[in-house]
């Protein structure tokens, strides 16, 4: 059986799928960058400040991605604001994915050992270049092969945004079901596209977990 | 009929020969320690006598029995059954350099663990044969602790025990006083010592030449895949013949006036 | 104070659906737990010690359900099993798609595990006249066991949080209820309070007990 409606719908698949990368890339960026600062933050301020982030982290990671982004869709036009469906899913979107890239920089510096800091600050280093010269290099072996992971979920979630009525890949993969039937071959080819986009980075984070277990 | 017969044994990795004809005997109750600098195959033997490596040539035997491959009329050579072998194994105890100890089991279960899994006998025996043994290398009162929570030297006296609970004819132990503080050596050698006495047969690879004269039979010095020197440890020790030797027991001399 | 007792007032009366979402959220965690666990258990030894063919089909698989997003593989049972003459319920297409995913992500847990217990120890094993299938079930597993505690209940954790996805498919769980009745009531951060603090309260939990677990064991064993 030739895929016949696989193919008649390439274009518009495809359509959507430039979509879904254009929110990954958004997400991945911002949610990088908010969580990078986050983590690098938590590490360095009083009691009240560690505490807040401490809070942050937990709650947006023990609750589901769709029930954050059913608040985001929500709550914009509760508070009396008219934003688009696809920028408050992808404000939400970005949060969460910020709490999870937060909790692995901060727990990656952490695990710098503390003779590490005590040897650099007897060499009389400031607090700033001890975190930029000493710390941050070592975190980020650490922090590089979860950081992969979690991107990778992070593209696969955007796929929720279809639920709340955002077009992208797999809201048009809805549509063409809906309209052809062949729920096999759209949703197997779509799951495809996917792949194609997100197995490159699966391989990228195996490659950097070996070399972070060679080098333990 | 010796109990241990090595015959002409050749392993190589690839192109690189790393044991070259090694052939010598063991007699029951005969303590036989081997010397030599790292990376003189010395180990890679001792793993070959259990078949925990490989061989591509010449045979073992223990008791009669031939380890690993057999020989067929024809001359060909083949592997025998996993089963078979695991059976031989059974005979031969080996205590390693690094212990490994089973970290999820206490130091009873441990040392039950060989006669409960691959003997079968039944858990009340295995649990007295054990507690005797303990008792033996002086670690009875530690026998429900978990490995983790012992010293180096403890860990390496469940670690014959272990062996021992096999009820093997033949013991060998790989360095196993290498990875110890210096000043848990003793505790082990001692065990080793008293083992040597009762009449086990033993191959013992070590670098502690102070022991090898006070307990060994025989000394073999091994150096680049090849038996270099045999012989008693009064003479071979006092005379060394060749440079490589010579320069060896240099090197530790250090150890051997010490002790 | 206003808003605290419009809060309360909000709760109770939602309090009959959410305990029944709650039911329902809880239901399908529970059903496919078990399932996932197994299917890894059934994964596993193939892809580590199946032939070529079968180590390539499986690993095909694990890769292909890693890399796609769990909503496609709920759809794909949910819209594609009907054209196959099969009607399971939503509750059971949900199910089966959380299932099918968690076994790939634990079954390279359980190969990590396995991988991770040293040469040394197969050494010490076989050195007492173990065969392989004895070592492993004495020596190797119960070690790889403990030492992929923690990875399972993070991987857990996060199926339960994934048990969120069945409402896309009309299953009214915490999720659903919490989306019909904004839409209903038009309150939206009371309602969300409420959903946010049950899944909240879940994952702590279960994360609380997995913590508890992971670290009696391992203290005995250092």
């Amino acid at each position: 059986m030739m895929p016949n409606v696989l193919i008649n719908n390439l274009p518009y698949l495809l359509k959507g799928a430039l979509v879904t990368l254009e929110l990954s890339v958004v997400v991945l960026i911002a949610g990088n960058l908010l969580g990078l600062v986050i983590g690098i933050v938590a590490t360095s301020v009083g009691r009240i400040g560690q505490s807040l982030i401490t809070a942050y982290i937990f709650v947006l990671r023990g609750i589901p991605i769709l029930v954050i982004m059913l608040l985001g869709y929500y709550a914009f036009p509760a508070l009396g604001y008219r934003v688009p469906a696809y920028v408050a899913v992808g404000v939400a979107q970005i949060i969460y994915v910020s709490a999870f890239v937060a909790e692995i920089v901060r727990s990656a510096i952490l695990s710098v050992p503390s003779g590490q800091i005590a040897a650099a600050r007897s060499l009389g280093m400031r607090r700033f270049s001890i975190l930029k010269e000493i710390v941050l290099p070592q975190a980020t072996r650490i922090a590089i092969p979860p950081l992969l992971n979690n991107s990778l979920t992070a593209i696969k979630q955007t796929s929720y945004v279809s639920v709340v009525g955002v077009w992208e890949l797999t809201y048009a993969a809805r549509e063409v079901v809906e309209r052809t039937l062949a729920s096999f071959q759209i949703f197997l080819g779509v799951m495809a596209i996917y792949f194609i986009i997100c197995y490159p980075l699966s391989l990228l984070a195996r490659r950097w977990e070996r070399r972070a277990a060679v080098v333990q | 009929m010796p109990m241990i017969e090595i015959r002409d044994l050749r392993k190589s990795y690839a192109e690189l020969e790393v044991l070259k004809g090694i052939s010598f005997d063991v007699e029951k109750g005969e303590v036989v320690v081997v010397l030599g600098p790292s990376g003189s195959g010395k180990s890679t033997m001792l793993r070959c006598i259990n078949l925990l490596e490989e061989f591509q040539g010449g045979g073992i035997r223990i008791d009669g029995e031939a380890i690993g491959y057999t020989t067929t009329e024809g001359g060909k050579r083949r592997r025998r059954k996993e089963a078979e072998n695991a059976k031989l194994r059974e005979q031969v105890g080996m205590v390693f350099q690094s212990f490994n100890l089973f970290p999820h089991r206490t130091v009873l279960q441990n040392v039950m663990m060989g006669p409960l899994k691959v003997k079968g006998i039944a858990r009340r025996e295995a649990e007295a044969l054990a507690r005797d043994l303990l008792k033996k290398v002086g670690l009875l009162d530690k026998a429900d602790q978990y490995p983790a929570r012992l010293s180096g030297g403890q860990q390496q006296r469940v670690g014959i025990a272990r062996a021992l609970a096999m009820q093997p004819k033949v013991m060998l132990f790989d360095e196993v006083t290498s990875a110890l503080d210096p000043e848990l050596v003793g505790e082990v050698l001692r065990v080793m010592r008293q083992l040597a006495q009762e009449g086990m047969t033993m191959i013992i690879v070590t670098h502690e030449i102070h022991f090898a004269r006070d307990v060994g039979d025989r000394i073999i010095f091994m150096d680049h895949g090849a038996i270099v020197e045999e012989g008693p440890p009064a003479n071979i020790l006092a005379n060394p013949k060749s440079d490589r030797f010579k320069q060896f027991l240099r090197r530790y001399q250090g150890d051997y006036l010490d002790t | 104070m206003d808003f605290l007792v419009n809060l309360l007032a909000i709760w109770a009366r939602l309090y009959p659906s959410l305990v029944s979402g709650f039911a329902v959220t809880i239901s399908v965690a529970l059903a496919a737990i078990p399932l996932a666990l197994l299917g890894a258990l059934l994964l596993t030894p193939l892809r580590m010690w199946g032939g070529s063919i079968i180590h390539a089909v499986t690993g095909a698989y694990i890769e292909f359900m890693r890399n796609t997003p769990l909503l496609l593989q709920i759809y794909l049972i949910y819209f594609g099993l009907p054209l196959l003459g099969l009607y399971p319920s939503e509750f059971m297409c949900g199910v089966i798609g959380i299932a099918m995913q968690h076994a790939a992500f634990l079954a390279e847990i359980y190969r990590g595990g396995i991988e991770s217990i040293s040469q040394r120890q197969w050494d010490a094993a076989r050195a007492m006249g173990m065969t392989w299938a004895t070592a492993l079930r004495n020596v190797i597993l119960p070690q790889a066991g403990l030492r992929i505690l923690g990875p399972i209940g993070n991987q857990l954790i996060i199926l339960v949080k994934d048990t969120s996805l069945v409402s896309a498919i009309g299953v009214v769980d915490l999720t659903m209820v919490g989306k019909v009745s904004i839409e209903r009531l038009a309150v939206t951060l009371e309602i969300f309070l409420a959903i946010a603090l049950i899944y909240l309260a879940l994952t702590g939990a279960l994360g609380a007990v997995l913590r508890i677990i992971e670290r009696r064991v391992l203290e005995r064993i250092g």
